[in-house]
């Protein structure tokens, strides 16, 4: 699995999102890092939990929402760092085995 | 007006609350507290106004708010004027709520800050003349100069009251009116008294043992009947109201610790969101006493997981439409006994609550025994008369039966089966209503705009994609067409409809499929959509 940067996982998460929004015509604005996603429509939580799916495929670690305000894991930047902080987790446990 | 209440409307527990606990929290938004008497004051502010503006005797305000503290306060301050209130919804497109308004007569309308900019939008469509409440407006000048027509009071221009602010309200007045999904393409008006909802909060408070020191969730949008228990019940007793931001409705995991709720009310699709999302470990909703379940079908399973992660909880499906106040029947989960009281892994919706009656009944409208199925009517003092200004619609669903006398019942269109110790089991529709994340759709409503959308006749919708947690979406299916225009017929559902309703997709086929009696063959239609995605 290689170490995925920051703006790399923005750019694949919003081309995931062109592709894979909600289809019940909200979703025509411009998706930028800063779009929440549920508050303008373009995903629906089911929506959400694909998105959650494709970044940890992506990313090779489980994102854990657990203390998580929605507020910052509804949009695509802070969720695309959110998932990286825990790779960074996985990384550094590995690198002191 | 006078200065205090009997228990016979909807506003008396609040008073009494605020009376014997004033500087109990009743009401937490965001980062404001409000004191039962802080809110009692605010509210006493609004019924002012609306005693002071009202033009005629009519009875019900609107509310234009949306999860803030005025949208409260106007609630109970409508109440407290003695009228009823009419929810409108700021998530609806315009032209629905320009229709709510409109069709529910109402001229006086309470608008919270966070609406305001709906107004140059809702007020031009408007063809008569409104009464506009801005409670946290300092200056209308600009408002009135752009729409002459209607009338805008402020801040300012409202009075503090002296005392508890209570009008004069028979049992039989009516409390608030809801909209539901109406077939004609129109929504359908709900008109609930007083007395129906007094007698459903009061069983509620007593069932659940509410005390003052409960901690409520508050989950749903006014204009959804089951906010109506988070309020009223919670305030009758003295409890605290915990609004739940738009931001933390659909993820509400964090919510529910930070704030140590003790209890919760939703619709059971959310236990499935949370799930998937990895936020029900279990214990980890240790604090709540309750956890009702209401608005779809709950399966066992996510009653199971719900269970285990609000252990110290008692967990409960409630059932009831709009028409019969909030909720009329309950099954208590059991992680024991349960799972195989479970018909086709969906929790019964049990037994009527005391003092409500049912009947399940064949297309004759006669009782039939149990175990066998039937439509399942209601009656008892929750029961509302009819819809609003819609006799015919009422001479269809609100019916005395044959063999019973008298009474009033309420034909909900549910197909239920009863078993050998009693408890309903619910299996489904008799007619084209559905359920998406608990709100109710009229697959005919949604058709009927969209005829107009695709300027076609041969019009069908479906539920898609099929779910085991309830339908997640629908599809319409247009024939009799050259070409379509998805993305437009979409926009102006969307100008019409509420999210909810507003299909995923259109899809333009040569011929409807029909079937033996040339009616359109709907399971054809999910056919060609399972087609498609392999």
């Amino acid at each position: 699995m290689s170490h995925v940067s920051e703006i790399a996982l923005v750019e694949a998460v919003i081309r995931w999102l062109y592709e894979n929004a909600e289809t019940n015509g909200s979703v025509k604005a411009e998706i930028t890092p800063d779009t929440d996603l549920i508050a303008t429509g373009v995903l629906t939580s089911r929506g959400i939990i694909e998105l959650l799916l494709f970044i940890e495929n992506r990313t090779g670690c489980r994102i854990d929402l657990t203390d998580v305000e929605p507020s910052e894991f509804s949009v695509v930047g802070s969720l695309c760092r959110l998932a990286l902080r825990d790779q960074d987790g996985v990384y550094q446990y590995v690198d002191n085995r | 007006m006078r200065s205090d209440s009997q228990e016979t409307d909807l506003i008396a527990g609040f008073y009494r609350s605020a009376k014997r606990f004033p500087s109990r929290v009743a009401l937490v938004v965001g980062d404001q507290h409000l004191t039962y008497l802080d809110l009692q004051l605010l509210a006493g502010r609004i019924a002012s106004a609306v005693f002071k503006y009202e033009q005629g005797s009519f009875p019900l305000a609107a509310i234009l708010a949306h999860r803030s503290v005025i949208a409260y306060a106007a609630i109970l301050g409508i109440l407290a004027a003695g009228k009823g209130y009419v929810p409108l919804n700021a998530k609806f497109p315009i032209e629905r709520t320009r229709k709510m308004l409109q069709f529910s007569g109402c001229e006086m309308l309470v608008v919270g800050k966070e609406c305001f900019h709906l107004l140059p939008k809702l007020l031009p469509l408007m063809d008569r003349h409104l009464t506009l409440i801005l409670p946290e407006a300092s200056d209308v000048a600009l408002l009135s100069s752009a729409f002459p027509m209607h009338r805008f009071v402020s801040y300012g221009d409202t009075d503090p009251p002296h005392s508890p602010f209570v009008s004069d309200v028979s049992p039989t007045d009516i409390a608030y009116l809801l909209f539901t999904s109406g077939s004609t393409g129109d929504p359908k008006g709900v008109p609930i008294s007083h007395s129906n909802v007094v007698s459903y909060v009061q069983y509620a408070c007593n069932r659940y043992a509410v005390n003052p020191y409960d901690r409520f969730s508050q989950v749903f949008d006014l204009t959804f009947d089951l906010s109506i228990h988070d309020m009223f019940v919670c305030w009758q007793q003295g409890a605290c109201l915990f609004c739940l931001p738009e931001s933390v409705v659909k993820a509400p995991a964090k919510f529910i610790r930070d704030h140590q709720l003790t209890m919760w009310f939703s619709v059971p699709s959310l236990i499935g969101i949370l799930a998937k999302m990895r936020l029900l470990q279990p214990g980890c909703f240790s604090s709540l006493r309750y956890s009702l379940f209401c608005g779809e079908p709950l399966s066992s399973a996510y009653a199971s997981v719900w269970q285990d992660a609000a252990p110290n909880s008692i967990v409960e499906n409630l059932y009831g439409p709009t028409e019969t106040t909030i909720a009329i029947s309950h099954y208590r989960w059991d992680r024991v006994t349960s799972p195989r009281e479970c018909w086709n892994g969906i929790v019964p919706i049990g037994w009527m609550f005391e003092g409500q009656i049912c009947c399940v009944a064949d297309s004759e409208h006669k009782s039939v025994s149990n175990d066998h199925c039937g439509e399942l009517w209601l009656c008892g003092s929750q029961v509302a008369n009819g819809y609003w200004n819609d006799s015919e619609k009422t001479r269809e669903r609100f019916l005395r039966r044959t063999d019973d006398g008298d009474r009033l019942w309420y034909r909900t269109g549910d197909l239920v089966r009863r078993d050998d110790t009693g408890c309903l089991h619910f299996l489904g529709r008799v007619d084209d209503q559905v359920k998406i994340c608990g709100y109710r759709i009229e697959l005919q409503e949604v058709e009927a705009v969209m005829r107009k959308a695709c300027a076609s006749e041969q019009v069908a919708s479906v539920v898609w994609p099929p779910s085991n947690d309830g339908a997640q979406g629908l599809v319409t299916f247009v024939s009799g067409l050259e070409t379509l225009d998805e993305n437009r017929a979409l926009a102006y559902c969307r100008d019409r409809l509420p999210d909810y309703m507003v299909p995923r997709r259109v899809v333009l086929i040569d011929d409807m499929p029909v079937n033996a009696n040339g009616k359109i063959d709907k399971t054809g239609l999910v056919r060609l959509l399972q087609a498609g995605e392999k």
